[in-house]
């Protein structure tokens, strides 16, 4: 439908106050074009850069995190969590820990712990050192029992069972793997590999932790670091034995989630439990080593990969054997072949349960393990058959989505170029491992949804001193979810950015959904815009009434207002218009719009590395990504995404990893010195491209998809310096002299 | 952290009195603190009174002439990286005290509490493993994760000594001034640590309680002499050394006259290899007796399961620095 046809007329709910009662009432309007993005040329602020709203708060400090929340009385709790996978509490001496100066309450919380890091006792007192101080003194003596934490442990003949049907799940298979070993066998050329990804850890900045402030009485206060705003505060009305509708949750600002702040969690019931008790607030945020421990993870992988392909490169055959390590949960690992299509493939993947926490989601579940080993496998195969590293890429992305695959080629060619892929000297073989500098190039694929769905409810606010406001109870999880609901407000209002305010973070405001799984732009935003269209409708139709000039007529401008209907039109600034409201001003709500988003969002990722073959040193010189974003809202925030999601695989690659002593049963780096995130020296030129070729008009969620091939990309390029073939990360220096056979 | 009391003497003399009371229970020299908070925190270490060496004016100084070199150990890490003299002529010391963690630690951190630091072996700092420098009877990283640990002059402990100023200060010939009640000593800082195998298990030093570390000497430099230091990390941001080697040549007419090499983040103290260094001595520094004494260095080498790697890096890093100071 063009959108110059003449406005039909939609029927809208808005809220409506008499003698003080709300209630919504279903009014009739014209129907502006709501259903449909403006055009990208006619943007004024939206696929611009626009600098966050929110930032100087943030980078000044002013902003309240969960952490930052002081409340009068207030108690912190600490927990003391096992330093044994597995054991039973023989004594906890709670009395020691209340005879401490200042603690407050003592309890205990499990006798026979069954992870590392499960929480065994709590304290709060009126200090965090006093309640460090309690901590020590409940001095808990524990009987070790048989732990698994490593894969060989957990697999062995006469490992300790950790789940009850023991510790290997049944495999989930795929395919039919005669068919696969045929294809194998009638490869050019195949090759067989194992491929090993470790625990990878969140990192958040703000550890997870919540401040309950309860004081008695019918309601409470909850404040939560959470990926979930909606929805918390119902969790905490059951051990806060209060009705959910009256408990006020808070999540103003957040320090990172990355998939892994989901629900309330152990310490959020502990706190509530402390707090009905003392009714008192009390404050408990995990300790960098609890997060650690206790804070989720990105579940581990032993992938084998035997893949076979023709002398031109196309994928035959695929045989892939694969155990998942997500503790005591069942982890998560992406299907193989992945991205590629591959003739006849078969597949089984089993899970291995240990004694420790169960992972959690974490930017793109499952994902980046599979890619990792994936495009490594698709790399050996290619050198194998020396068919070039690209044109392998290209032949073998047959997704029944073909946009889909032409979006991958094209991006292909776009980080070829950017990265220097047509100089470049190894293009189907492996760099000699000679000088002090090898240099390696290496590609790798990521795909995503990223649609949105049904849930968020927002309302726009227009005051009579002109003043807007854009609301939803959602949480802005880094991605700038306030910058871009205040730049859809303001553009179709024709004001400046600074002229809408975003309120978000109050279990008061509307429902939204969770933010996983890059959910939340194509949820909300679609909503937004639906509020805001309202809004301009329903001070269309106000204005018409008033200045009796049909309501059609109107155009919000940065200038103004105007009608082109009437007689000699004039522009009436949006102060003055405002200016005619009623007191209570306009309100109107938004719900999803299906036809605002979309679903979808390929990219690639190439990596440009130095191998310093005489020490191992690896240095990622450069990394590229081409990313697939549909209408970008905020330019600047989604390269500031994508970054911090190269970043992340950037860690994957080349330092991260939990380690934990399989004897002792102790995490050995649970820490930001051994636990080794890139700082700012290990960080690259970072070449951020949003893929301006995919023209959809509707909005794709971007959070998970950059996050996915940067490991694989770096690995490939390792290998294709100087040979030296890593299978399994962190890529160290260790790894890269032993796969150059330098370490006897 | 266990609560402690703060001492702030103003002269060394009242400082060395306080330590030598001997109704003060344990007490422990605070200097940048920026070691010995962390293993407060971590419960480690719980003094009962810390000596704050913070409060004695003039221990800061830096005298680099031509008599030779003379550093008050609170001179802190960014003094000394940022010093011109330090920097032209005991290059290695200079080199070192930049590569130490973060300019942030640098700024706190001084020379003396980097001398005196305890190991980072991750069973050592943490303190559920009780481990064999902590009083317990073995050392988990011999068949455990041993990545980090010595390849040379381990047992019955595999740690590796953590200052990176060390082996460069002992390849600059580096002496080291004590204090207690008993007056005052100069040893060499090769004297000042000590190997587990003789008795360096729960210390490192030869520092007697009650010591105190007032300052660090180096002779000057005579002509021709050059010294480098070249730290390998595996973060480059903010880590301690995988491995690395210091140091220093004097070339006249052309051939080595005199060479010293220490290593660092292999062994339990800073590793001088005499070998190496003679093989030097009357020949023309080239890349066939760089290769050599890369060779003579690692002689020895003992790997545990996980750090044989240790051993083909350390060979390249003192090669590139011996042929980095040939020019």
């Amino acid at each position: 439908m063009s959108r110059q046809d003449a406005p039909k007329k939609k029927k809208i709910k808005v809220p409506k106050v008499v003698n003080g009662i709300e209630s919504e009432v279903e009014i009739e309007v014209d129907d502006v074009p709501g259903g449909a993005w403006p055009d990208r040329a006619s943007l004024r602020l939206l696929n611009h850069d626009l600098p966050r709203v929110d930032g100087p708060e943030k980078s000044s400090g002013r902003a309240r995190y969960t952490h930052d929340v002081r409340a009068p009385g207030m108690v912190y709790a600490r927990l003391l969590v096992s330093p044994l996978p597995h054991a039973r509490v023989k004594k906890l001496d709670l009395d020691a820990a209340r005879k401490v100066p200042g603690v407050v309450i003592a309890i205990a919380l499990q006798e026979e712990p069954k992870w590392l890091g499960e929480p065994i006792a709590a304290v709060a007192a009126e200090s965090v050192e006093a309640a460090e101080d309690g901590l020590r003194a409940l001095a808990p003596q524990l009987e070790a029992m048989p732990w698994a934490v490593d894969h060989a442990g957990a697999t062995r003949p006469d490992a300790p069972r950790v789940g009850k049907d023991g510790n290997l799940g049944k495999p989930e298979t795929n395919g039919d793997e005669a068919k696969a070993r045929a294809a194998l066998k009638a490869s050019a050329a195949s090759i067989t590999a194992t491929y090993t990804v470790p625990i990878q850890h969140h990192s958040c900045l703000e550890t997870h932790g919540v401040v309950v402030d309860y004081r008695g009485g019918d309601e409470a206060t909850v404040y939560c670091s959470t990926q979930a705003t909606t929805g918390f505060a119902e969790e905490a009305a059951k051990p806060l034995d209060l009705q959910a509708s009256k408990i006020h949750g808070l999540n103003e600002h957040m320090g990172g989630g990355f998939g892994g702040k989901f629900g309330l969690g152990l310490e959020g019931q502990v706190a509530c439990r402390l707090s009905k008790e003392l009714k008192r607030p009390v404050h408990l945020m995990l300790t960098r080593r609890d997060e650690f421990l206790m804070g989720g993870n990105r579940s581990g992988s032993v992938q084998t990969i035997e893949l076979g392909g023709s002398a031109s490169g196309d994928l035959l055959g695929m045989v892939a054997t694969s155990f998942k390590h997500g503790g005591l949960g069942r982890g998560s690992l992406a299907g193989q072949p992945y991205i590629y299509a591959v003739g006849d493939t078969y597949r089984a993947v089993r899970s291995v349960l240990m004694n420790l926490d169960s992972s959690r989601a974490m930017r793109a579940p499952g994902h980046p393990q599979a890619s990792f080993a994936m495009e490594s496998a698709l790399d050996e195969l290619a050198y194998a058959l020396g068919v070039d590293l690209l044109e392998i890429r290209k032949r073998n992305v047959k997704n029944p989505e073909a946009w889909r695959n032409e979006a991958w080629k094209r991006q292909l060619d776009r980080a070829a170029q950017e990265i220097g892929w047509a100089a470049h000297p190894h293009k189907t073989k492996p760099g000699p491992a000679t000088g002090t500098e090898c240099i390696g190039i290496g590609f790798a694929l990521g795909n995503w949804g990223g649609g949105g769905s049904k849930g968020c409810e927002v309302e726009v606010k227009i005051e009579r001193d002109g003043s807007v406001s854009a609301l939803c109870g959602t949480q802005d999880l880094g991605t700038g979810t306030r910058t871009y609901m205040a730049a859809i407000t303001a553009e179709e209002l024709g004001l400046p950015l600074a002229g809408v305010t975003a309120r978000i973070g109050s279990s008061r405001l509307g429902n939204s959904v969770g933010s996983g799984g890059s959910v939340t732009t194509a949820s909300l935003a679609p909503a937004v815009k639906d509020a805001a269209s309202n809004a301009r409708a329903l001070m269309a139709d106000h204005l018409s009434r008033v200045m009796n000039l049909p309501a059609a007529g109107f155009r919000f401008m940065p200038e103004g207002i105007v009608n082109d209907q009437a007689k000699s039109p004039t522009v009436m600034t949006w102060a003055k218009a405002c200016a005619t409201l009623p007191v209570e001003g306009l309100r109107a709500n938004g719900v999803w719009v299906d036809s605002l988003q979309a679903t979808g969002a390929p990219c690639v990722q190439a990596a440009r590395v130095a191998v310093d073959p005489g020490t191992g040193r690896v240095r990622v010189l450069h990394m590229v990504c081409v990313q697939a974003v549909g209408l970008p809202l905020n330019r600047l925030a989604l390269k500031s995404q994508i970054q911090g999601a190269m970043i992340q695989a950037l860690g994957y690659a080349t330092g991260e990893g939990r380690v934990i002593d399989p004897v002792l049963g102790l995490q050995m780096n649970a820490n930001f010195e051994e636990y080794k995130l890139p700082h700012a020296l290990e960080i690259p030129r970072m070449t951020t491209i949003i893929d301006d070729e995919d023209k959809r008009q509707a909005v794709v969620g971007v959070g998970e998809p950059p996050a996915i091939p940067g490991a694989g990309a770096i690995a490939n390029a390792v290998a294709n310096a100087c040979g030296a073939r890593v299978r399994e990360l962190p890529i160290t220096p260790d790894k890269v002299l032993m796969a150059l056979g330098k370490v006897v | 952290m266990k609560s402690f009391r703060l001492l702030n003497p103003t002269t060394l003399d009242e400082a060395i009195a306080l330590c030598a009371d001997p109704k003060g229970g344990v007490t422990k020299l605070l200097a940048g603190g920026q070691d010995l908070l962390t293993e407060m925190k971590e419960h480690l270490a719980g003094p009962d009174r810390l000596v704050n060496l913070k409060s004695i004016p003039g221990l800061d100084a830096i005298e680099a002439g031509a008599v030779g070199l003379r550093i008050g150990a609170l001179a802190t890490l960014a003094k000394i990286e940022r010093d011109a003299g330090v920097r032209a002529n005991w290059t290695a010391l200079s080199q070192a005290a930049l590569s130490v963690a973060s300019p942030q630690i640098r700024s706190c951190a001084t020379i003396g509490g980097n001398l005196c630091q305890r190991p980072r072996c991750w069973y050592y700092r943490m303190e559920e493993a009780h481990c064999l420098k902590k009083g317990g009877t073995e050392c988990f990283a011999y068949g455990g994760l041993n990545k980090y640990n010595a390849i040379l002059g381990g047992g019955p402990s595999y740690i590796v000594h953590p200052s990176d100023l060390a082996p460069a200060l002992v390849a600059l010939d580096a002496e080291v001034t004590l204090r207690s009640a008993k007056g005052e000593r100069k040893l060499p800082l090769e004297k000042f640590y000590v190997l587990p195998e003789n008795g360096g298990v729960e210390k490192e030093t030869v520092l007697a309680d009650g010591e105190i570390v007032t300052a660090i000497t180096a002779p000057a430099p005579v002509a021709g002499m050059r010294s480098t230091y070249s730290k390998f990390k595996e973060r480059d941001s903010f880590d301690f050394a995988l491995s690395a080697v210091a140091a220093s040549i004097v070339i006249a007419g052309g051939k080595v006259t005199r060479a010293r090499l220490c290593l660092g983040g292999v062994a339990p103290v800073p590793w001088r290899v005499p070998a190496a260094e003679a093989l030097l001595v009357g020949r023309v520094l080239d890349a066939q007796a760089a290769r050599e004494a890369a060779e003579a260095a690692l002689k020895g080498a003992e790997p545990l399961a996980q750090n044989g790697f240790k051993v083909p890096l350390t060979k390249t890093l003192v090669e590139r620095a011996l042929l980095s100071l040939a020019g």
